[in-house]
């Protein structure tokens, strides 16, 4: 007799894509920092003049 | 070690990668199939289905990220190429987010099957072994500063991690062990019905292209960070 265990295989379903979209957030998020730093630096690093022309 | 004059403009990657949501697409595609379209086995139930992530999942893993960690470490080691530290540390990364799901949803199948949620047998506390290292190499990474030694250190705990993959794989048939024997990486035909191997295909193909589309988004992040640290340490 097939035994009935469907809500264990929803359970790993819902488990795994908890954690491939939490890491892919994970990504994002980090990656959003470190652009932020980066355009911070880039603009800190350019001269005055090339300032007010790209503002 | 630093990768030369570092370029003014930053590395900014796109916010809006379309690989990742191809790959997102597929595995929506997958858990429909695997869960309303694939055939319920008769001794195991739908339990059985948890196949389709873990199993594909594990060999991703094993066989991809941590093999592609390995190579990428050794090349680095020979070549001293920043890039190729860049792409074992991504790997390495992407690949304990898919071992995380595999021992995350090996005890759950495990219940159903074997009635305990974790057995001490030789390929569950082997992958769990390397679960542990490869979290040992990204702590690692984080505590040493200096970029050289931090890649050649990490290069080398990278490469004697990847020595438990092949013990992995054959530990099914070295030592007396719950797990089951591989039912596709074997000398013989897969031991799967049509329709079920067709839709572990499938999800092996759409988890590839989400491995490698979570590879291409750590790689760019890492360049980034590089180039931010060059240009802090410009300023310091």
């Amino acid at each position: 007799m097939t035994p009935d265990n469907t809500s264990f295989a929803y359970a790993a379903y819902t488990l795994a894509a908890i954690i491939y979209l939490a890491y892919a957030l994970s990504l994002r998020i980090r990656a959003r920092r470190l652009r932020e730093r980066a355009l911070a630096l880039e603009a800190s690093a350019r001269p005055r003049s090339d300032r007010a022309e790209g503002a | 070690m630093t990768s030369g004059q570092p370029s003014v403009s930053p590395p900014i990657p796109s916010q809006r990668d379309p690989l990742l949501w191809v790959a997102l697409l597929g595995i929506a595609a997958v858990y429909v199939r695997a869960l309303a379209f694939t055939p319920i086995e008769a001794r195991q139930g739908a339990a059985q289905k948890i196949m389709y992530i873990h199993a594909t999942s594990a060999f991703i893993a094993l066989y991809v990220a941590f093999v592609l960690m390995a190579i990428a470490s050794a090349l680095y080691l020979w070549l001293k190429d920043e890039k190729l530290d860049r792409v074992a540390e991504s790997s390495a990364e992407v690949g304990l987010c898919f071992t995380t799901v595999v021992l995350a949803t090996g005890p759950i199948w495990g219940k159903t099957i074997w009635g305990a949620w974790w057995t001490w047998d030789a390929r569950l506390t082997a992958t769990l072994f390397l679960w542990f290292i490869i979290v040992a190499y990204l702590l690692l990474r984080g505590a040493v500063e200096e970029r050289g030694r931090r890649a050649r250190y990490s290069a080398v705990l990278g490469i004697l991690a990847s020595f438990l993959v092949p013990f992995i794989h054959l530990s099914v048939y070295l030592f007396r062990t719950l797990h089951p024997m591989p039912i596709l990486l074997k000398p013989s035909a897969p031991s799967l019905p049509n329709e079920m191997l067709v839709t572990f295909l499938f999800s092996f193909a759409a988890f590839t292209l989400l491995f490698l589309a979570l590879l291409r988004t750590r790689y760019r992040m890492a360049t980034l960070r590089d180039w931010v640290a060059d240009r802090e340490q410009e300023r310091a």
